[in-house]
């Protein structure tokens, strides 16, 4: 039965290969189907094998265990699994959406050479999950930061290769600090497998955890879309096809994830208090600083970027929480943190995923991005629309969908620490509760703003041109289904994934004293909309209606008199202005020369990002200007560059030796 | 049995007397401001009248216009079912703080959708206030529960609003007890936030919402509110006086419902009050109001934590 199930695994990893190879085959579209049709066949291979762990954790599935020099490199355990299956999950619906997808698409995209990275990508992140050494582990990773760079200029417009090249830049930067922090651990050897590199790390010195942590923190956390690393998320997941953004999103970024956790719990020893403390301090910035950018907004997919820049920095402040707990001898909050934080991570793939793939199709329908061109959409298309509103509900983590129940675990973990003995402890507690509410009301705003705005009212824009394909609303209502799934069966899930200490009955949750039944708050909910219309149905039999206008004082109303997403979020703008510091400006121009009151106003609003004005571009400039300075020995003296050459030399045999 | 049959009870009795509650703030606010006032009971007839006129929808409306009466007064209903109102152990165990919260959230929402769907400039320009106002008063919210949950030792509603916990249980919880007052005007739309009296543009919040909605619909709506106040009305008289525990038979259901009348006047009388004798604030003054709910319950929490 073992021995089926490693067989599985090993096959899937072999589909998503073929179905990269399949891709390579011509521009036909048979080709591109079959990639598709054999990415599936992976994903549900995949799948299979996860669940197989989900049943029996006690014994992970390994691989390739033949290659004895690099044994145990690749292995599945519960842990791993947990993010092979979103993997798997997401990969089938990515497959499923791309075939109609890419096919409207064709002229702009390179298909085979797109597929074919899609599955080189796909393959990177299960090298990366399966693989517990350092040498694997960076070979996956490298493939997956390298196909996702190709994938993100895929349309090889100007502004993607910009975010391509940012994206390139900042993913080398942290696969440079992972590679250092896993080198300076293992004192240098590359081919080290985990658990040995776990028994080094626990008589290392306590400087060189320090630095490996910190570089491991970067490393991951400018992968995962942490604040002030995250200046290349909001640019490249725009520019990639949307399919694209939702395994980059939704996915990628947990993979991030799953590393940093990984390495925390699997081979770092415990860390203290301060680092603790800092990736506590560093998820809730970006939480924060993300949900503002999320609410004010105006271009689709930016929006979602920064809402998973928001839901990642929650991630990382349930895991900082987590360990600030373990620190201080709070059993029962470590516990509950990290498990809120990898149901959040699995509810928070489910639904971005989602979110993304419908971002796609209504690109393709109104032929932008703009949320101000944007509108009327639920008219056209009621069950993408409906799809949608689950989507965008659950996002903003309201009952009774999965990420309410991630965050209710969470809150109800804090909450129940509040009086710790130490007042310092819960201070830190009471911040974090505060700032996460308040990060959450932000959350429905944006939320609300992206569904209402693109779907709601008259369109502000052009006609819809292109209605979504069947196989892109399936994917879509899957989605859908899964967090609302995910929400009535989380105690079920959280068996499954090892967190059955948080849960009271197969039905009920339980943090502490507390319990709640996911269920029940649905059917009461259900129950009661229910009732309504029964009772409305009773009382009032009126059926004739009449269609008219809206009110707008009497005056004919056109689709320009609407709210646009600018104007929604103007009280937010306004309120939060100091950390936004949005430029707004008004220009007046005479209009006729003999009369001063005729004239016309131009009002333009810009969106500053704060890290890249005040942090990326001064930087850039410093080095630029340093640059300048190098220059000056830059003679074009042919023997001055030859003492250089030679000083070089000099310096770095006196280093080496 | 005996919880369904107490649950019954309070689900009718919360929704007859919503309307009165409404009417009855009405008719002591004229009666403050020195003028006649309509008869409380106006209400009744108003809901009747509306619920019998024809419908008249905005051409630009989608599927969800029609969804949303449904869904805000589902949700009132919601509040008045699993709330204990009536006894003190009245209410479903099962929801508890968050669950409120994200309900209530739920409910604005939607009444946000429905005026953004209506496509007219009055609708977007309140649905804008009504989701910043709902956004900024989470933590509020939040802060304030967790207070009561603090003291309560659970987080079920339950324990929070019922089983003989006062505001004067904890002394701090005079500091979460007020900042629950000005929740309590946030959301369900009163001075100083918004003015439910007015359809004037630049003050109108939730009115601007409901605009395009008309017959059967703006009755549901109507409805929604006014059960969504008579609930919090409840709630903060729960916090003053003990309500009994439910047990069946005629003193102690009578002595609930007394209480639950009591209650609604009392709190619809200070409403009224509060209402006349002061002006409404300016919509970008609205984070200093925020921020006084805020730091009023956060500091609650704190000295509970502390004393």
């Amino acid at each position: 039965m073992l021995w089926l199930s490693e067989n599985i695994l090993f096959a899937s990893l072999l589909f998503t290969v073929l179905s990269g190879v399949i891709a390579l085959g011509g521009r036909a579209l048979v080709f591109h189907k079959l990639s598709q049709i054999l990415l599936v066949v992976s994903g549900i291979l995949g799948l299979s094998a996860s669940f197989k762990i989900f049943l029996a954790p006690e014994r992970g599935l390994q691989i390739l265990v033949e290659f004895a020099e690099f044994s145990p490199v690749f292995q599945l355990d519960l842990f791993g699994a947990i993010f092979f299956s979103l993997i798997s999950f997401v990969s089938i619906l990515c497959a499923i959406y791309a075939r109609p997808y890419v096919r409207s698409y064709q002229e702009t995209y390179h298909v085979p050479s797109l597929n074919a990275l899609v599955a080189a990508f796909v393959l990177g992140m299960q090298i990366v999950i399966l693989s517990h050494s350092t040498l694997a582990f960076m070979t996956g990773w490298e493939v997956m930061s390298i196909a996702s760079f190709f994938l993100v200029l895929s349309d090889r417009s100007q502004s993607a290769i910009r975010a391509a090249l940012l994206y390139l830049v900042m993913t080398h930067l942290g696969a440079a600090a992972l590679l250092a922090a896993f080198l300076l651990l293992s004192q240098g050897s590359l081919f080290i497998d985990f658990s040995t590199l776990a028994s080094m790390a626990w008589i290392a010195p306590s400087w060189l955890l320090w630095t490996c942590f910190g570089l491991f923190f970067f490393g991951f956390g400018s992968k995962a879309g942490i604040a002030p690393f995250h200046v290349w998320l909001p640019e490249a997941h725009p520019a990639a096809p949307s399919h694209i953004s939702a395994f980059m999103s939704g996915v990628m970024l947990k993979v991030a994830i799953y590393g940093f956790l990984r390495v925390l719990l699997f081979i770092l020893p415990p860390i203290g208090t301060g680092a603790s403390l800092v990736v506590l301090g560093v998820g809730l910035l970006t939480a924060l600083y993300g949900v503002l950018y999320a609410v004010v907004d105006r271009d689709f997919k930016r929006t979602l970027a920064f809402s998973s820049i928001e839901n990642i920095g929650l991630i990382f402040a349930m895991i900082g929480m987590a360990f600030f707990a373990a620190d201080r001898g709070l059993d029962g909050l470590y516990q509950t943190a990290i498990v809120a934080a990898v149901f959040f991570t699995i509810a928070h793939a489910l639904f971005k995923t989602g979110l993304f793939l419908v971002s796609g199709v209504v690109v393709r329908a109104v032929h932008t991005r703009n949320i101000e061109m944007m509108g009327g959409l639920a008219k056209r298309l009621p069950g993408l629309s409906i799809s949608f509103c689950v989507l965008a509900l659950a996002a903003a983590s309201l009952p009774p969908f999965g990420p309410f129940f991630g965050e209710w675990i969470f809150f109800q973990g804090l909450l129940q620490s509040f009086s710790t003995t130490s007042p310092l402890v819960s201070a830190v507690l009471i911040f974090t509760f505060a700032l996460l509410a308040l990060v959450g009301g932000l959350a429905i705003f944006a939320m609300v703003k992206l569904f209402a705005l693109s779907m709601l009212a008259e369109p502000r824009g052009k006609e819809v041109h292109e209605l979504p394909a069947s196989g892109e609303l399936l994917s879509i209502g899957v989605c859908a289904v899964a967090v609302l799934v995910l929400g009535i069966y989380a105690p079920t899930v959280l068996t499954l994934i090892g967190g059955v200490s948080l849960t009271a009955s197969p039905v009920e949750l339980a943090v502490g004293s507390a319990t709640i039944q996911p269920s029940l708050i649905l059917w009461l909910l259900i129950g009661c909309v229910f009732l309504v219309w029964v009772g409305r149905r009773l009382v009032s039999r009126v059926e004739h209606e009449r269609e008219y206008h809206g009110w707008d004082c009497g005056q004919p109303i056109n689709a320009s008199m609407e709210y646009t997403a600018t104007a929604f979020s103007a009280p937010i703008r306004f309120f939060f202005r100091l950390i936004l510091r949005t430029k707004k400006q008004i220009e007046t121009r005479p209009v006729a020369a003999t009369n001063p009151w005729i004239v016309s106003h131009t009002s333009t609003l810009n969106l500053r990002s704060i890290w890249m004005d005040y942090g990326y571009i001064p930087a850039g400039r410093f080095l630029l200007g340093t640059a300048q300075h190098v220059k000056r020995i830059q003679s074009g003296n042919v023997r001055f560059y030859l003492l250089l050459i030679f000083v070089t030399l000099i310096l770095t045999l006196w280093i080496a030796l | 049995m005996i919880t369904i049959l107490m649950l019954i009870i309070q689900v009718i009795l919360v929704l007859l007397i919503a309307p009165f509650v409404t009417g009855l703030i009405r008719w002591f606010k004229a009666r403050l401001q020195g003028r006649q006032g309509a008869s409380p009971l106006l209400m009744y007839f108003a809901l009747l009248t509306t619920l019998k006129k024809e419908h008249v929808i905005s051409a630009s409306r989608s599927w969800m216009f029609r969804f949303v009466p449904f869904m805000v007064l589902g949700v009132a209903v919601f509040l008045a079912l699993s709330l204990p109102l009536v006894f003190s152990d009245g209410g479903i165990a099962h929801v508890d703080l968050f669950v409120l919260a994200g309900v209530l959230a739920l409910s604005s929402v939607f009444l946000v959708f429905g005026g953004l769907d209506a496509a007219t400039a009055f609708g977007g320009m309140g649905a804008s206030r009504e989701m910043t106002l709902a956004a900024l008063i989470e933590p509020a919210v939040l802060t304030t529960f967790a207070a009561f949950a603090t003291v309560a030792g659970s987080a079920s509603v339950q324990s929070l609003f019922g089983q003989g916990m006062t505001a004067l249980t904890h002394p701090a919880l005079l500091l979460s007890f007020s900042a629950l007052i000005l929740i309590t005007l946030a959301e369900n739309a009163r001075y100083p936030v918004d003015n439910p009296a007015t359809h004037l543009e630049l003050t109108m919040v939730h009115e601007a919402m409901v605009l395009e909605y008309s017959g059967p619909y703006l009755a549901m709506l109507e409805y929604a509110s006014s059960i969504k106040l008579t609930v919090f009305l409840l709630v903060l008289g729960n916090l003053v006086w003990i309500k009994p525990e439910m047990y069946l038979d005629a003193p102690t259901i009578g002595l609930g419902v007394l209480g639950v009348l009591v209650s609604v006047c009392v709190g619809s009388f200070v409403l009224a009050l509060l209402e006349s004798s002061m002006a409404k604030m300016r919509f970008f003054r609205m984070q200093e109001y925020m921020s006084i709910a805020f730091f009023l319950a956060l500091s609650g929490l704190i000295l509970i934590l502390v004393v």
